[in-house]
């Protein structure tokens, strides 16, 4: 309670503008988000973009945040920034960079110790589609409840438990290899 | 990326599936966290941090100085509308045969403004006098017509929107 009491306290602040406020939002979900961001692309030089756009967003939008999980409503705006990111020309672009330096760190991952295993997870993360992904990051990048998760995508619940039971464990095969 | 993990996997599967079914179920995501957990994504660099937030102050300061400003206007518009209002206030009040001057007489040492020659008492004051005489001056010609306007029913739609204008300030 202490901890929700705090969030609605500096909401308050980013609201009345606050840089200091905002400043304390960037250091409650900037990890989370970049995670999640990284996850999403495998690329750091993007993730730092994306990250950046959001809090832009953030700062835009503050006013019409009005209430109910300020988390959920957060990520629905970084979901939307990264599908921005993935519509933009100029950006998919950019995307087929990425994974042309991602197949080239394929080839070479083999050749890597036990100890690079960040890069497995996200070779792996990368055979995954890209909706079944996103929830994955979804449940494992925010906070949200599942109820939540499911209302941000606006499906049922029974639709999101199974696809993600799908996504993780097909994840989990693809690890044990 | 634990808190919202409280809630019960287990309770939630069984709506759907079978005890065996959510058994494995249950298993799958435990797996798939242990997983995440021991393969964390790299953090943001501190220096991306630093700027982000260095951004943030940029963008959010001018919006500060602008509501400083817009309060300031409205304060001011506020006040003028205050003034205007008792200026056609008294105006009003003399219409309806009242001695003039008798609003602020109370105000004013009766000796002061019984006397004839204002400029001999305070040159303040006279300076006063000459600007209420100008607005005077100017809410008659408002009620005379002589603008071109439409005599009373200007003072009216004046007063209207006066009042419109600090309705408005105070709902903010």
């Amino acid at each position: 309670m202490a901890k929700s009491d705090n969030l609605a306290r500096i909401i308050m602040g980013c609201k009345a503008g606050s840089a200091e406020s905002f400043s304390q939002l960037v250091d409650i979900y900037a990890s989370r988000f970049y995670g999640y961001f990284y996850r999403l692309t495998g690329d750091k030089v993007v993730s730092d973009d994306l990250l950046s756009e959001l809090f832009v967003k953030l700062v835009e939008k503050i006013s019409s945040y009005k209430g109910g999980s300020f988390e959920s409503w957060l990520f629905k705006i970084a979901s939307n920034i990264f599908h921005d990111y993935l519509r933009g020309k100029q950006r998919r672009r950019k995307l087929l960079e990425v994974r042309k330096r991602q197949l080239e760190s394929r080839i070479t991952e083999a050749k890597k110790s036990d100890s690079e295993r960040v890069d497995k997870l996200q070779i792996q993360l990368e055979k995954l589609d890209a909706d079944m992904r996103e929830l994955i990051m979804l449940r494992f990048y925010s906070q949200l409840k599942l109820k939540e998760i499911a209302e941000m995508r606006s499906e049922p619940i029974g639709t999101t438990l199974s696809r993600l039971h799908r996504g993780l464990k097909r994840l989990r095969e693809l690890m044990e290899r | 990326m634990n808190g919202r993990n409280e809630e019960n996997l287990k309770e939630l599967f069984e709506k759907f599936l079978n005890a065996e079914q959510t058994e494995k179920a249950v298993e799958d995501f435990r797996t798939a966290e242990l997983i995440f957990r021991e393969h964390p994504a790299p953090g943001p660099d501190d220096r991306l941090i630093a700027e982000i937030k260095s951004e943030i102050a940029e963008a959010v300061s001018p919006r500060q100085v602008n509501v400083f400003r817009r309060i300031a206007y409205k304060t001011a518009v506020v006040a003028a509308a205050v003034i205007v209002i008792a200026v056609i206030s008294v105006r009003l009040l003399d219409k309806g045969g009242g001695g003039p001057g008798r609003a602020t007489a109370s105000m004013i040492p009766e000796a002061l403004w019984e006397s004839d020659d204002i400029s001999a008492d305070d040159v303040e004051l006279v300076i006063l006098t000459a600007e209420i005489e100008q607005i005077e001056g100017e809410v008659l010609a408002l009620e005379l017509g002589e603008n071109g306007g439409n005599g009373q029913a200007d003072v009216a739609e004046l007063e209207m929107e006066l009042i419109e204008i600090e309705s408005d300030f105070w709902k903010g």
